[in-house]
């Protein structure tokens, strides 16, 4: 009875798809369904009713109008590289793909902007970008792949964030159709835009507010020099204080990296980059900008380094060694994957003090589970990646590490932090919201989900918990009143 | 104006069973309800328009505020949160009808975390009194609306404000990094957080430049920034505003981010030095300043680009400060220039209004041959290098009509800001002064958004009704709305 009522709905669904003009690509098989099933938070996965993947605004438009009219959900996606599951598919659902919607409608060199359409590629944008000396600012290491649309939707970050900050400080503009079909352009051109910041409000928003349609982004000059420092240093504490002494300096370097010995071995194993293994903790300092002022600064992050411990000062002679240096970073979590065979990244933000204290318990946390965690992670921003390994084939292990990866999210909360560093909520940390909000907060959050997609039809169960499923996890904290985070030291 | 069935005639009576109420949920704090005292409270920055509510409420804790809050929810009475009364475009004018809530009293500097560059504050602490405190850390707060002396920090969070410098350290919005507040239900809110990202949608930024709609700021928590080594700043001369804008655009263009980059117009550089003696050429058609601060090294190089790139543009003369003394000679006549041109004509009408740099050459001359057909004098000092217009119109509200084509010519100015691409606002907000360009800027289905957020926070509109967003129904009036849905937005901009 219910598989029939399932089927009715399917195939009143599929209809009124097809009647959408002009004809839109629809996969309805289930070996086509297949690849949809996950995004890169692999460990969940669901096959969608239907799938399809519109050309035009318009198309969005009517397919948005045609599921509300039958209430059915709607989960966007682009390229799938997201690794919280904000994508995964709802079994009752559609899945909007927006990766043939990839033009890029116009550049503008003076202006510095690029209006672009949501499938378009992040690093796309700065290869087109680069033939005016310019480029896009925001990088996460899946920038080969992963699309400007789904960088809207989880306001993506990048190993440059700390100087050229989020997604929702590189856009200027967006539209966007939201739960009722209508489109709407958020933001603009200009400095200013009068209104409620609706921008910026559905930047990172996890497609629960509306789909992207299309994205203008800002450009900014590529750097006249780029100088990469390696430091090691002796001790996590180490390389931790030299982090606040830089940014505290007034130095915002372009990317500001830390590496633990873990991480350093399982590099070094892999890609013998020649890095001092004997190291307990690497740094990686990047300056970019005029001449002179990174001739500049390289000097006084070079004494920082040093008054700080540094055992070790490396600087990249050229372009290929940089290269290099990066290749240890970005090939981080690959070469991880030779320690154990499973592992489990976390990602949460603190506060820049609390660094070397966050890490020594994480450190305790680990000892105390049993298990074994590397770092590698945004020093600059305080946005920790700790991988916790574990062995999928070893019973309880794998419940072992998600409590543990629970207790460290935990922890960034307590000194003051956040449970998402850039990484987004999705289906992965639904549960940790209910400690970081107070249900006054979670229902300011569905009133404004309500006020764009009123049916609830946009990626439902994603990003923001339900009241309800907090009080049965039990996580709701009350800190109504009290002075929060009463043990940070002050002043 | 009237909102709730409140009407006049029961006006003393509704006045004083509020008052009544009001002065029992204050227990230390003030309750205003008739005289002379009301009148401090009539109207914000934007004069023209005056109201005087049925009380003040200048509650002195945030148990306080709440109170007051559930007095306006109890009694479905409009309430209208206000700072310093600074604002321009009238965010703070109280309503006939209605509570007006002075935040004065939370004049509190709560914390100041150097190491983390932060500090946390009461809404009614003014913008300069944080630099100032935090300056024997060499730190300071980088948004400096002209009026920082007097505006309060909760007031800058409502309104988004910039200042000289927001080109290269940004608005409000960019220097925020948490806020807690109260909303008409009496929910407390933690908006944003103090580490870097925050999970859920962002409503520290949905809050931010909310005009007192969404809910009442209690607490904000600051960025502080290293007080720069050194400052520079280069006067060049341009034989019109064209080439000036022209230069304006190339400076950016050659990826320079000066910490200010601003343009006066013959008329304004004449009105000023007559008054300050800073020092302008007066026989250029524009002046451009150009700032640029950070290390001495930094600033050094930056300046030489700049130099070069305004010689590039056509400047007939360039001089360069050559200490702090100067920098701030050239400086004051920027700074006084509004007062100056109020020395040269009776009344003047300032315009605020956000343009993509790429059109200002093309806006400048718009405006001129504006000027030339409303026959009003028009005056330019603005933030050029953000592209957000300031066009002073000089009239005389003696002359019958003359206030009629000011608001005529003002009216156009800001649609000619739409039709290059541009915004109506650049930072002084909607308010009242302009809702009904708001109809001309937004489709239906982007009004109805803002009802539907605005209804998200305070489903009975109590929170200072009638300001920043319009409703259809004026918008239907106004007879200005522009549907735009399915249309190529700014068809005249230049692609690729």
């Amino acid at each position: 009875m219910e598989a029939l009522a399932v089927a009715s709905k399917r195939e009143r669904t599929l209809a009124a798809l097809r009647a959408i003009e002009p004809p839109l690509a629809i996969v309805a098989d289930e070996e086509g369904l297949k690849p949809f099933e996950t995004d890169a938070f692999i460990s969940h996965r669901a096959t969608p009713m239907l799938a399809v993947l519109p050309e035009t605004e318009a198309q969005v438009r009517h397919i948005v109008r045609a599921c509300r009219k039958l209430g059915v959900p709607v989960v966007s996606r682009g390229a799938g590289t997201g690794i919280s599951g904000g994508a995964i598919p709802d079994p009752d659902g559609v899945l909007l793909v927006l990766t043939r919607m990839r033009r890029i409608v116009s550049l503008d060199a003076a202006a510095r902007t690029a209006m672009v359409e949501p499938g378009v590629r992040n690093l796309k944008i700065s290869e087109v970008a680069s033939a005016h000396g310019l480029f896009y600012a925001p990088d996460p290491s899946s920038q080969l792949v992963c699309s400007i649309g789904g960088n809207v939707a989880e306001n993506s970050g990048g190993v440059h964030c700390l100087k050229y900050g989020l997604t929702t400080h590189n856009i200027l503009d967006v539209r966007v159709v939201d739960g009722d079909g209508e489109p709407l352009e958020l933001g603009s051109p200009a400095l200013d835009t009068p209104g409620y910041d609706l921008l910026a409000l559905v930047t990172g928003s996890e497609g629960n507010l509306g789909v992207v349609t299309r994205v203008t982004v800002r450009l900014v000059p590529l750097p006249e020099r780029t100088d990469t420092l390696l430091a090691a240093f002796a001790s996590v504490g180490d390389a931790a204080r030299a982090v606040g002494e830089i940014i505290g300096t007034g130095i915002v370097p372009a990317a500001l990296e830390m590496m633990d010995r873990i991480v350093i071995e399982a590099c070094e194993r892999a890609m013998r980059l020649g890095f001092p293994t004997s190291a307990e903790a690497l740094l990686l300092v990047e300056l970019d900008g005029a001449e002179a002022e990174v001739v500049v600064e390289a000097g006084r992050v070079r004494t920082i380094l040093a008054a700080c411990g540094a055992t070790e000062v490396r600087v990249a002679a050229d372009a290929a060694e940089r290269e290099r240096l990066w290749r240890a970073r970005k090939g981080a979590f690959a070469a991880l994957a030779t320690i154990l065979p499973d592992f489990y990244t976390i990602d949460g933000t603190i506060p820049r003090r609390c660094l070397p204290e966050v890490l020594d318990r994480i450190f305790e946390l680990t000892a105390e589970y049993g298990l074994l965690v590397g770092n590698v992670f945004h020093a600059g921003d305080g946005n920790l990646h700790p991988c916790i390994f574990y062995d999928s084939n070893k019973p309880g292990d794998m419940e072992k590490s998600e409590a543990l990866g629970g207790r460290i999210l935990e922890l960034c909360l307590e000194v003051g932090g956040t449970i998402t560093g850039e990484h987004g909520v999705g289906v992965e940390k639904l549960r940790q919201m209910c400690s970081q909000f107070r249900a006054p907060e979670i229902e300011a959050f569905h009133a404004v989900k309500r006020a764009f997609d009123p049916e609830g039809i946009l990626n439902p169960g994603k990003a923001v918990p339900t009241l309800k499923r907090c009080a049965e996890w039990g996580g709701m904290h009350m800190h109504a009143g009290a002075l929060p985070h009463a043990q940070i030291p002050r002043f | 104006m009237s909102v709730t069935s409140t009407s006049a005639s029961s006006g003393a009576s509704a006045r004083e069973s509020l008052a009544a109420r009001l002065a029992d949920a204050l227990r230390h704090g003030q309750v205003i309800a008739q005289g002379e005292a009301l009148r401090p409270y009539e109207c914000d920055g934007l004069s023209a328009y005056r109201a005087t509510p049925l009380a003040v409420a200048i509650p002195t804790s945030e148990e306080e505020v709440a109170a007051v809050m559930k007095v306006a929810r109890d009694t479905s009475t409009p309430l209208v949160a206000r700072g310093s009364g600074t604002g321009l475009s009238g965010g703070a004018l109280p309503l006939t009808d209605g509570i007006l809530m002075s935040m004065a009293k939370f004049n509190r500097i709560v914390r100041v975390d150097a190491l983390a560059r932060q500090a946390r504050v009461q809404p009614g602490v003014t913008n300069l009194r944080i630099s100032q405190h935090v300056a024997p850390l060499g730190l300071y707060y980088a948004p400096d609306p002209s009026s920082q002396i007097a505006c309060s920090i909760g007031g800058n969070v409502a309104e988004n404000s910039g200042g000289v410098h927001c080109l290269k350290y940004g608005l409000t919005v960019h220097n925020i990094l948490r806020v807690r507040a109260i909303t008409i239900d009496g929910e407390v809110l933690v908006l944003g957080s103090e580490a870097l990202d925050a999970p859920g949608y962002d409503l520290l930024a949905l809050a931010t430049g909310s005009e007192g709609l969404l809910a009442v700021t209690l607490e904000v928590t600051v960025k502080l920034l290293p007080r720069p080594e050194v400052a520079q700043v280069v006067m060049a001369s341009f034989p019109d505003v064209e080439s000036a804008g022209d230069a304006v655009a190339n400076v950016i263009g050659a990826g320079i981010v000066p910490a200010g980059l601003e343009m006066m117009d013959r008329l304004a550089t004449r009105a000023v030095e007559d008054f300050v003696h800073a020092g302008y050429d007066l026989e250029a058609g524009a002046i451009l300043l150009a700032e640029s601060d950070g290390t001495r090294e930094e600033v050094e190089h930056e300046i030489a680009q700049v130099i070069e790139v305004m010689r590039a543009s056509g400047a007939t003369g360039i001089s360069c400060s050559r200490d702090d003394a100067e920098r701030l000679r050239f400086w004051s006549g920027r700074k006084a220039a509004f007062p100056a041109v109020g020395r040269i004509s009776p009344d003047y009408y300032c315009i605020d209004g956000s343009i993509p740099r790429g059109a200002l050459a093309h806006v400048l001359r718009r405006t001129e041959e504006m000027s030339t057909r409303y026959g009003l004098r028009c005056a330019n000092v603005f933030h050029a290098g953000d592209g957000n217009l300031h066009p002073l119109i000089l009239y005389d509200a003696n002359i019958p009509g003359e206030l009629e084509r000011t608001e005529a010519f003002a009216a156009e100015l800001l649609e000619l800001c739409i039709e290059v691409g541009g915004t109506i606002t650049g930072e002084h907000g909607v308010g009242i002064e302009k809702i009904n360009q708001m109809c001309t800027q937004f489709s239906t289905p982007e009004l109805l958004q803002f009802h539907a957020i605005k209804a998200a926070f305070d489903a009975a509109g109590l929170l200072n009704p009638g300001k920043a967003v319009p409703t259809l129904h004026r918008c239907a009036e106004y007879g200005a709305m522009h549907v735009k849905a399915g249309q190529l937005p700014h068809p005249g901009l230049p692609r690729f």
